[in-house]
């Protein structure tokens, strides 16, 4: 007897459940695909450690989403570069192609560097390594949604475990917003038929947003009320997650 | 752009605090903007904005293609930002690149709206002609000849009045005999359908140096900038997307603060760019 094969759904089974989603969409409750509610991020695991070579790298893995990063440095600057009081910070993130479920789709995402970049900037105290380059290289194993944040976390996450001295952890958040809804931590399929959406990256012990991007319409009341207070709050507490990692990992080297 | 002294620095941020700038502004006022369409008669739709001493232009041109197969209910829009080595030597070869992704991906951040094509600027079911066959692509080219700072809204300025311009041709679709067969297109030269562009947002940067917030900054007040947030916001008062750029962390009262007082600014701003767009279509007639 043949064996029945897989093959990803593509087109019409994927649209009905498209339609679907926006059919509920218009309730104002309704169950999410894993069982969370609204405002309920998924667990969160996360390592340091994970890679050999590095100075320093952590591992997470947020439901689907699994991202790892190592951070290289303080080394030195290619000659070409100028001399510089402050650090540098170069930051790259790149998609294996077995991350997302058309082949090679991950490429489309090359703005993430430079937000990366622009999410740890205010963190990193660069006066305290001049003259030399601190490279953070992410590389997201699985997206399942919510890729941007996860990445943010987890390089701040690498970054204490390799020691560069910085200001606070990052820690970052995006909500979906679906209709008169605001999901928080969405996956994949919420993101597909997302009608806005709020990434924020912010530096919890200081009240300091280091990036913010909407997209989509909102008004304002929405935006703070709702959203901003929300992805706040949901900062501090993975925040507090990171904290109890790094602690952990230190006591087992001890 | 030379380096700024010490002089100059503590020159131009008292003169923020004091809310008088260099060129005699006030701290939400506008540079003088021109605009001009139908600049590229070989593109569909094509303006070029100034803004002060930035000058930039944007063409749009539709291609008849296929629809992805994710979306086949809609059209495809591509914006893509080129900074040229005229606006300033560094730009040339690879230097510009990292500028140009971060302007390209705002711009399409704003225009495009969320995934689902919620609160788009652009109806992109609107571009579709034979769902799942045929579509209208639309490549949003933009070019910074000179660059004085403030590109985002320059830029986006130039796209709406390239989308007042845009004229598509109207297409006969002749369906094939099986729904397998490509459907026969047959390009009009003469009939053009016009884009409706009331809901395509405008840009407001604001610059945060010191404990003040500017509009428009030149380049030398950008230099000075501890960060930056980008509003974009449409006739309505509906903010369509936002983008914070620059290093230094905020407060986050400071940023709502910020979009308020985007919001605010920026309902002038577009009615004073509809009504540069406006009469730059009619002189072109």
């Amino acid at each position: 007897m043949a064996a029945s094969t897989y093959s990803p759904s593509q087109g019409t089974e994927r649209r009905q459940r498209q339609q679907q989603m926006r059919r509920l969409s218009i309730q104002s409750d309704w169950d999410r695909s894993d069982g969370r509610s609204f405002i309920q991020c998924r667990p969160a695991f996360l390592r340091t450690g994970a890679a050999n070579a590095a100075s320093g790298s952590a591992y997470a893995e947020f439901g689907t989403t699994k991202v790892i990063v190592s951070v290289f440095g303080p080394r030195e600057s290619k000659k070409a570069m100028m001399y510089s009081d402050n650090g540098r910070l170069n930051c790259n993130v790149t998609f294996t192609t077995f991350a997302t479920s058309l082949r090679g789709q991950g490429s489309d995402n090359k703005e993430y560097s430079a937000m990366l970049h622009k999410a740890l900037e205010g963190a990193v105290i660069l006066e305290t390594f001049p003259k030399t380059t601190v490279d953070v290289f992410a590389l997201v194993l699985e997206s399942g949604g919510s890729d941007l944040p996860v990445i943010i976390s987890c390089a701040s996450l690498a970054l204490a475990d390799a020691g560069i001295m910085m200001y606070d952890l990052v820690s970052s958040v995006s909500v979906s917003c679906i209709g008169k809804n605001i999901l928080i931590d969405p996956t994949n399929e919420e993101e597909v038929c997302q009608d806005g959406s709020l990434v924020l990256a912010c530096m919890p012990a200081r009240n300091e947003v280091t990036q913010l991007t909407l997209t989509g319409e909102w008004s304002l009341p929405k935006i703070n009320e709702q959203a901003m207070e929300l992805c706040m709050d949901a900062c501090l507490k993975l925040a507090g997650i990171m904290r109890s990692c790094l602690k952990e990992s230190a006591n087992l080297s001890n | 752009m030379v380096g700024l002294s010490e002089g100059e620095k503590q020159f131009l941020r008292g003169g923020i605090e004091q809310d008088l700038r260099s060129d005699g502004r006030t701290r939400l006022q506008f540079r003088s903007v021109s605009v001009e369409t139908g600049v590229i008669p070989q593109a569909n739709g094509s303006a070029r904005v100034r803004l002060g001493a930035t000058e930039v232009i944007a063409s749009i041109k539709a291609e008849l293609g296929k629809p992805s197969l994710l979306h086949p209910d809609k059209g495809k829009v591509s914006i893509f930002v080129d900074c040229s080595p005229t606006a300033a030597a560094i730009y040339g070869g690879k230097g510009g690149e990292e500028l140009s992704m971060e302007l390209s991906v705002a711009l399409e951040r704003c225009l495009l709206g969320g995934k689902s094509g919620a609160g788009a600027a652009i109806d992109l079911s609107s571009l579709v002609l034979v769902e799942g066959k045929v579509c209208w692509d639309l490549y949003i080219d933009a070019l910074v000849i000179s660059s004085d700072g403030n590109l985002l809204d320059s830029l986006a300025a130039a796209i709406k009045a390239a989308l007042t311009n845009t004229g598509l041709p109207k297409v006969n679709v002749v369906l094939g005999a099986s729904p397998e067969e490509q459907p026969e297109v047959d390009v009009s030269d003469e009939e053009f359908l016009q884009f409706d562009t009331s809901t395509v947002p405008a840009i407001v940067t604001l610059t945060k140096v010191g404990k003040h917030y500017i509009v428009d900054a030149t380049s030398e007040e950008e230099s000075q900038m501890n960060s930056a947030v980008s509003v974009s916001v449409n006739r309505n008062g509906q903010i369509c997307g936002l983008t914070k750029r620059g290093g230094a962390g905020l407060d986050p009262s400071v940023i709502l603060d910020m979009v308020s007082v985007a919001k605010h600014v920026s309902q002038q701003f577009i009615s004073v760019l509809d009504s540069e767009i406006a009469a730059a279509e009619a002189s072109d007639e």
